[in-house]
């Protein structure tokens, strides 16, 4: 291995900050115009990015959308048409998998079922040849890091899933890699143990300062874990964001479609809601962004500031989702979803019950496609 | 490991009955005993007779001896024919492995189109039968460019397409058992190259795969009878060649070759079967 991680990363005092995002740094990563094509269909294409040293990405889109193939690439599994791949200053384009200082964890673990849990972990670093006692103790170090010290002596298929995922999370760790690469690592796990994980990997990035790129189709996931997320939709990047700028600013109708449930309008059926005649072709309203009232009582707190005219409506369905209410109102022959918070069961509204609908114009999206 | 499954195993016991009846054995146990009866009477007929110091007029043998079985164990020209037999089939399971283990892996790694071939050129041996490929064999070595005939080498050859199907089969199935692409792609991120990949992770986790394969093709190649005659015959005498030519001999003789090369046989069998008890429980759950 020729990469020049520093060999402290693992003993770094946790909570070191990583460098700030865009800023660059050594294992900051560059992916510029990338592009592949099965046969005649493009996978992905036009893939630009820049993240910065320790920064944690999240690349979020359904599936079949290029996401995993596009970590696989960065990974020197799967080659490229078109592009360049560059951690640091070195370009690793035409790198072969193991000499990329590139580690990666698999949907289903991928663990050497003829190896121990230690032996898993010291694999790496069997290959960059590390002298045993140096590789016992780095091995137990971060065996300890993913709390499976008890476990180091048995085989992968004596543990769980969620063990297996951190041996394999430990394996990858354990050679210090200039970028760490995730293929959607929490999917094959019941939800639980997955909530737990994911926060766990997510300290040990922050702890380790290490640049990572996490795939997954979970919209939740994503936007709890993440530095940035890089919204993907039929083999594009189609925003790169924060959890928040993406959440509550998406740039066009697949972004807003794929982000919460967004009641997507053409400019004219929104004008009566908005009271004005949107300049752009679309209009997103999230559900929570629309207030209801009855008999002249809003629902859910104090109106915001600007808001749009209100309109009658009635509610067709009411949908319980734990802490949230859905409704589907009616308005003008339209059908709009909107949230409110289920404080009590007294405040709910009746399938038939007429409202008045009104929208918090500071948040309204106008989408230009 | 089919070979391990199809083995009787005996069925769990139900609660004891305590109405001290007699009942009559179940259908299963009286279609066992007899299928097993049938299949052992030869082997304890010809045991019987390798250990019968003389068993002509009588009903049970009229003396034990070690004697058949010692006079056999001293005979050099048996001790050849087991050496050359055992030379044979070793080399063609060193070819059949140097061959089909990494076309195996190929299959089922990059080219998974080559697997519905090799299903199909696995047929091959057995829609054939022995004496029609042996006679042309022979016209195609005989003579010409390549003259085989005659010589060990062409039996080790045609022993590699008989093992070809054990083999092949074998390997295939213990590599499809686990997911040898992600578990090369894991080892080769952690910097191994392909070829320590392959040595270190999946020849490891395939090994019991390769034992049994080399044990279930070994005792039949020891056994084999008709290619071995047609195409080398004295000129390079294997066991079941030599046993062919010693049918004039004493029949005590002959049995105690029998039951020898049928002990041989068992315990290879016997090992290859107790190798796939050993293989590792799959990884997924």
């Amino acid at each position: 291995m020729s990469h020049a991680a520093p060999n402290s990363a693992l003993t770094s005092a946790p909570g070191s900050a990583p460098a700030s995002p865009a800023t660059g740094g050594e294992n900051a990563l560059h992916l510029s115009g990338l592009a592949k094509c099965f046969d005649t269909t493009p996978v992905f294409q036009e893939i630009e990015a820049d993240i910065a040293h320790g920064e944690f990405i999240t690349l979020l889109g359904p599936s079949g959308c290029g996401k995993s193939t596009l970590l696989r690439a960065i990974a020197g599994l799967t080659l490229l048409d078109q592009g360049r791949i560059r951690v640091g200053g070195d370009d690793i384009t035409y790198l072969p998998p193991q000499r990329r200082g590139v580690g990666m964890v698999f949907q289903h673990y991928a663990l050497f079922p003829n190896m121990t849990v230690a032996g898993n972990v010291a694999f790496g670093l069997r290959m960059q040849r590390v002298e045993a006692g140096e590789r016992a103790r780095r091995v137990e170090e971060v065996v300890r890091l993913v709390e499976l010290t008890d476990q180091a002596h048995k085989f992968p298929q004596q543990l769980s899933g969620g063990q297996r995922q951190r041996v394999a999370l430990a394996r990858a760790l354990v050679v210090e890699p200039r970028v760490l690469l995730m293929d959607e690592p929490l999917s094959a796990l019941d939800a639980r143990i997955r909530r737990h994980l994911r926060d766990q990997i997510r300290e040990i990035q922050r702890s380790l300062g290490l640049t990572t790129l996490f795939v997954t189709h979970d919209q939740e996931e994503a936007l709890l874990i993440s530095d940035r997320v890089f919204l993907m939709h039929q083999g594009r990047i189609l925003q790169q964001a924060s959890a928040e700028t993406l959440y509550s600013r998406p740039v066009d109708k697949a972004a807003a479609g794929f982000m919460g449930h967004y009641n997507l309008l053409e400019a004219p059926q929104a004008e009566p809601l908005l009271g004005y005649r949107s300049g752009a072709a679309r209009v997103a309203l999230r559900p929570e962004a629309l207030y209801l009232s009855v008999e002249g009582r809003t629902l859910g707190g104090d109106p915001p500031p600007h808001m749009g005219p209100a309109r009658p409506g009635v509610v067709r369905r009411q949908r319980l989702l734990g802490n949230i209410v859905r409704y589907e109102i009616e308005v003008d022959s339209l059908s709009l979803s909107v949230d409110t918070l289920n404080r009590s069961v007294r405040t709910q509204l009746a399938e038939g019950t007429r409202v008045a609908v009104q929208a918090d114009l500071d948040e309204v999206q106008e989408l230009c496609a | 490991m089919a070979h391990a499954d199809s083995l009787p195993r005996p069925l769990p016991l139900a609660e004891p009955r305590r109405r001290g009846r007699f009942r009559l054995p179940s259908s299963y146990t009286l279609v066992l005993a007899g299928v097993l009866l049938l299949l052992a009477l030869p082997l304890v007929a010809t045991l019987g007779y390798a250990l019968a110091s003389r068993w002509g007029a009588t009903l049970l043998p009229e003396g034990l001896t070690l004697a058949w079985f010692l006079e056999l164990w001293a005979t050099p020209r048996f001790l050849a024919a087991f050496g050359r037999s055992l030379l044979i089939s070793v080399g063609a399971l060193a070819l059949s492995l140097a061959l089909i283990l990494p076309v195996a892996v190929l299959a089922q790694t990059r080219y998974p189109h080559l697997d519905h071939w090799m299903n199909t050129l696995i047929l091959m041996p057995f829609a054939v039968p022995p004496v029609v490929s042996s006679v042309g064999l022979l016209q195609l070595y005989a003579g010409g460019p390549l003259s085989l005939v005659g010589t060990p080498w062409i039996l080790i050859l045609t022993y590699f397409t008989i093992a070809l199907p054990f083999m092949y089969r074998t390997l295939a199935n213990s590599l499809r058992a686990m997911n040898v692409v992600e578990l090369m792609e894991a080892a080769q991120l952690l910097g191994a190259s392909p070829f320590r990949a392959f040595f270190l992770v999946i020849l490891p986790n395939i090994r019991a795969g390769v034992q049994i394969a080399i044990f279930l093709s070994f005792s039949f190649l020891v056994g084999e009878f008709v290619f071995a005659n047609m195409l080398v015959g004295t000129r390079f005498e294997t066991l079941q060649v030599y046993l062919n030519n010693m049918r004039g001999a004493s029949g005590h003789f002959t049995s105690a070759l029998v039951i020898t090369l049928f002990t041989v046989t068992l315990v290879l069998t016997w090992l290859g079967a107790r190798q796939a008890d050993y293989t590792p429980k799959e990884a997924s759950r």
